[in-house]
């Protein structure tokens, strides 16, 4: 049977699709031009100016503290609920499983004015703290889910196993069930920091004066066009730092499948 | 006198479903004794009781005369080999090994001897290292038995221990594991639904059904006196036959009728039936000589007459399936113990003679006609009669 | 074992009391503060009132509706044509080849939401690559505009949300069995009867899947249109934000929301019900 054409080419425009915004961006930060429409020459003068914006340096602080609180808090939460969700199937933790699922679907927005609703009829302060609330809350829902996958892979009968052996509930759990979830736990942290560092909607909604973080900063910086190669500079160290991440991960990743026989 | 595990009158539902129908079982110091039985039939709910963690509804466990039922499975010296083995992947087998140790916080010398003891045993010195996941399933069901040997159990539980591993494998663990038996003394109690593994290794078996005992005893007792109708089928494959007493010939033998069935046929009567007595017999298939000639009568001896509707060459063994009397399909083994392609084997259509002893006929206390094991057999056109009263004296 | 129901219950009791707390309450907060007055300083009034409710007819809003669904449903409409083919080549791709094209789509959506629309916003910049590259080729005059309309916003909609139809339709067609293909063709169905009738039919749960996953959080848009719409393209999301903000409306922005949720309700509810009715059909 011939194959169609039509799914390769698809691929091509799309992954063009994807980068092409990204690679100019990048070009664009290098750019003496400030609209980035033409090439006017290299200059290194907007991380220059990056640099030596303070506010910029701020935002990250507080994105940092943010992010490191509410994967803590979510990771404890969301890992303590995925263990109760996998254990039983009654009607309470048939709610609990729509409490954890929700967030999931619901557009953020709905979620940043619930939660701005929220604080202002209790006369919580916005600020740190109700970000960092409203990061712990919906990063619950996907650890819970990461880790939730990794509990279906464990076999209960290993921990039957360690009570055998004369282990108490204690023992069994530290020593046999967590090693066992470490890998899904720790994907679970990594993705709660990363979704915390990245939010914007939310966060715009319940961040207070002086709160801002990095993506709230950018947004504030993006409505003034003067800032528009600062951005880029700003974007493009960003783009390193995850490639960075990316390829690290894959790499220890490979080794670690090279242990295997 | 009393065993050293003693199951008193277990009982357990799953909601509406009996698993354990007041069981009771009395399982002696260091034998290995085997629970059988189909899918489904309660074994390792007993088994899960006997190590913790289930509790019957109704019922005692009892080790070495002490009652273990309310003790949790940390604190019985029980061990269990899963069906999976359970071994732990994030640590090493020596670590997997050591494990129930150093929770026992035995001292560190101690442990490390016990293990490497264990390694020796279970031939595993040179793999100490390894995860479990770099063995094959061999060896990770040696771990396990090792794993569970090492704290030196009251009593060693192992649950369709080879059920994960392929044919030859399986056999060649069935005598390592007998060989391990030997050498440490423990008191096995070994499920599986595989009545050669359960034959081969047990010195009792009990034979389960729906969550009731139906009989204990050796290998040889429960193959070749099966009281019931479900033991008899479960256990190899048997001819059953219903009938009448019509005539007690002396204190050992008697005559009996069966319908649609042309000769009286004679049995050993060691359940001491009266006359007129209803009796549900077994004739297990190797018990049958087949010939094309009429054998030379014999007072001790039944032949019937009939027509070879199917044989099925099994290279050790054929199998020719009978009609007798249009409603009888009788099924008869024969060993080769000559060279085969020398001799003319009777096939298909021909007419035969089958004979056997009378002492090799067994009367079962209890027919079932509802029993899945029977349905095989169903073709033989088995009589519409109601099953009867046994009446075993 | 009793003692293990107790301790289930006290494990999920964390995460059950945070999410009661800072999420069911707050969302049911939404419904609730529509019906409350507004006071002046952007916090609550006293009592209770319907006129929020009212002030939704103001002929401005049923104009935007209609646009977010619109924008929506093309949206969800181009992620599912774009993403079946991808898919559809991803999943037959040599195993290595898979993985790295997994990675080559997951990659850009791991770097900010916010810098991935600036970049466009970049491209589609007046004085932008973009624009420069189609007037030189004679597509575009100098004074078309490329942002600030709704044609930009969807673009940049379809960009961000095609992975979201992409994980699901590639998790479906890479399980297909692509033997019943075979049988099709076999059985004498052309290649577009056989797409149709067997494939489609196959990856039916990826596609639902796909739609639920693009459409909830098109409907919920508000960072596109806000930085690469004009006036002439706001969304739902725009206007709560605006109330919540520009005018210290919150009650108002409250029944906004209350309508962007049912809004998104309504297709979750529709899925569940069509599966519901597929298992119940099959019983
Ligand atoms: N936790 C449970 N909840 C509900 N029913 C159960 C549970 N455990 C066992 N059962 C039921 O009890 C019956 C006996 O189960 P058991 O596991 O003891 O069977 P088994 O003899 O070990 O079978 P197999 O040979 O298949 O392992 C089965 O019908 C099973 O479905
Ligand atoms: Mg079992």
């Amino acid at each position: 049977m011939k194959r169609s054409r039509l799914p390769g080419l698809t691929v091509l425009i799309l992954l063009v699709f994807f980068y092409l915004p990204i690679v100019i961006l990048v070009i664009n930060s290098f750019n003496l031009h400030k609209y980035g429409g033409e090439w006017s020459g290299f200059t290194l003068k907007w991380y220059v100016r990056l640099f030596q914006d303070d506010a910029v340096w701020h935002a990250l602080r507080n994105s940092l503290i943010i992010a490191g609180v509410s994967t803590a808090a979510s990771t404890v939460l969301g890992t303590l609920a995925a263990y109760a969700l996998h254990r039983s199937n009654d009607r309470f933790q048939k709610i609990h499983h729509g409490l954890i699922y929700m967030p999931l679907v619901l557009p953020d927005i709905l979620m940043g004015m619930s939660l701005l609703l929220f604080f202002v009829a209790v006369g919580f302060q916005l600020g740190l703290t109700s970000i960092c609330i409203a990061h712990i809350t919906f990063c619950i829902s996907y650890v819970a889910m990461v880790v939730l996958a990794r509990l279906q892979d464990f076999d209960f009968s290993m921990m039957e196993a360690a009570y055998d052996l004369g282990a108490n509930s204690w023992t069994a759990t530290t020593r046999v069930l967590l090693p066992a979830l470490a890998p899904g736990i720790t994907a679970g942290a990594l993705l709660a920091f990363t979704l915390s560092i990245d939010d914007f909607v939310i966060t715009f909604f319940v961040a207070g004066p002086g709160s801002s973080t990095l993506p709230v900063h950018i947004y504030s910086m993006m409505k003034h066009s003067r800032f528009m190669p600062v951005i880029n500079a700003l974007s493009t160290l960003l783009l390193l730092v995850t490639f960075v991440a990316v390829g690290s991960s894959q790499l220890i990743n490979k080794q670690k499948g090279a242990d295997l026989p | 006198m009393s065993g050293f595990l003693e199951f008193e009158g277990i009982s357990k539902s799953f909601g509406d479903l009996k698993a354990l129908d007041n069981v009771s079982l009395s399982i002696r110091q260091g034998e290995i004794f085997s629970l059988l039985g189909p899918s489904g039939c309660g074994k390792t709910t007993l088994l899960r009781i006997c190590a913790g963690f289930e509790m019957p509804d109704a019922g005692r466990v009892l080790l070495n005369g002490k009652d273990i039922t309310d003790l949790p499975p940390n604190r019985r010296a029980v061990n269990t080999i899963f069906q999976n083995y359970a071994l732990f992947p994030n640590m090493t087998l020596r670590e997997n090994i050591a494990f129930g140790l150093q929770i026992a916080k035995v001292p560190k010398k101690e442990i490390a001897d016990r293990v490497e003891t264990m390694l020796q045993l279970v031939q595993l010195e040179h793999h100490a290292h390894k995860r479990p996941h770099q063995i094959s399933g061999g060896q990770k069901q040696r771990v396990a038995i090792a794993r569970a040997l090492v704290n030196r159990p009251q009593v060693l539980l192992l649950d369709e221990p080879l059920a994960a591993l392929d044919l030859k494998l399986r056999q060649r663990m069935l005598v390592e594991l007998d060989g391990i038996h030997d050498e440490v003394g423990t008191t096995f109690v070994y499920v599986t639904h595989d009545q050669s593994e359960a034959m081969g290794l047990s010195d009792r078996i009990a034979v389960f059904n729906h969550g009731v005992v139906e009989q204990v005893g050796s290998s040889t007792e429960i193959y070749e006196a099966p009281r019931t109708s479900f033991t008899a089928a479960f256990i190899g494959d048997t001819n059953f036959f219903n009938g009448r007493v019509c005539e007690r010939i002396d204190s050992e033998y008697c005559q009996i009728e069966i319908e649609g069935l042309e000769p009286r046929l004679r049995f050993f009567n060691d359940k001491n039936l009266r006359e007129q007595v209803r009796v549900d017999l077994s004739v297990r298939p190797e018990k049958f000589s087949i010939s094309r000639t009429q054998p030379a009568p014999d007072p001790l001896s039944n032949t019937l007459r009939g027509t070879v509707e199917d044989v099925i060459y099994l290279g050790s063994h054929t199998k020719w399936w009978v009609r007798v009397n249009e409603e009888y399909l009788i099924s008869v083994t024969s060993q080769h113990s000559r060279f085969l392609l020398d001799s003319k084997p009777i096939r298909w259509n021909e007419a035969v003679w089958i004979s056997w002893h009378a002492d090799d006929g067994y009367m079962l206390e209890r027919y079932d006609e509802n029993d899945e094991a029977l349905l095989v057999l169903s073709d033989a056109g088995l009589p519409d009669d109601i099953p009867p009263d046994e009446e075993a004296e | 074992m009793p003692g293990q129901r107790m301790k289930g219950w006290m494990i999920s009791l964390p995460s059950m009391a945070w999410l009661t707390v800072f999420f069911l309450l707050p969302t049911l907060m939404i419904f609730i503060i529509a019906f409350k007055p507004a006071n002046p300083l952007g916090g609550l009034g006293e009592g209770w009132t319907l006129r929020t409710w009212l002030e939704l007819g103001n002929p401005n809003y049923p104009s935007i509706i209609w646009r977010t669904l619109r924008l929506s449903f093309y949206c969800t409409a181009a992620c599912i044509l774009l993403g079946i083919p991808f898919s559809y080549y991803i999943a037959r791709a040599p195993e290595r080849r898979q993985r790295a094209l997994l990675l080559l789509v997951i990659i850009p959506f791991w770097t900010n939401f916010l810098i991935r629309v600036f970049a466009w916003k970049a491209v589609l910049h007046p004085e932008g690559a973009l624009k420069h590259m189609l007037v030189a080729v004679g597509i575009a005059s100098p004074d078309t505009m490329l942002l600030y309309n709704e044609w930009a916003v969807l673009l940049v909609m379809v960009y961000t949300y095609l992975p979201f139809a992409i994980m699901p339709l590639y998790a479906a067609i890479e399980k297909f069995d692509f033997a019943l293909l075979d049988a099709a063709l076999d059985l004498g169905a052309g290649r577009a009867t056989a797409m149709r009738r067997v494939f489609l039919p196959g990856i039916r749960r990826g596609i639902q899947t796909a739609v639920l996953m693009v459409l909830i959080p098109a409907l919920g848009s508000y960072v596109i249109p806000d930085i690469l719409g004009g006036p002439s393209s706001e969304m739902l999301g725009n206007k709560i934000a605006q109330r919540a903000f520009a005018d210290r409306n919150l009650p108002h922005s409250a029944a906004l929301s209350a309508l962007l949720c049912l809004c998104v309700m309504l297709p979750m509810l529709m899925g569940t019900l069509l599966r519901r009715k597929r298992t119940g059909g099959a019983a």
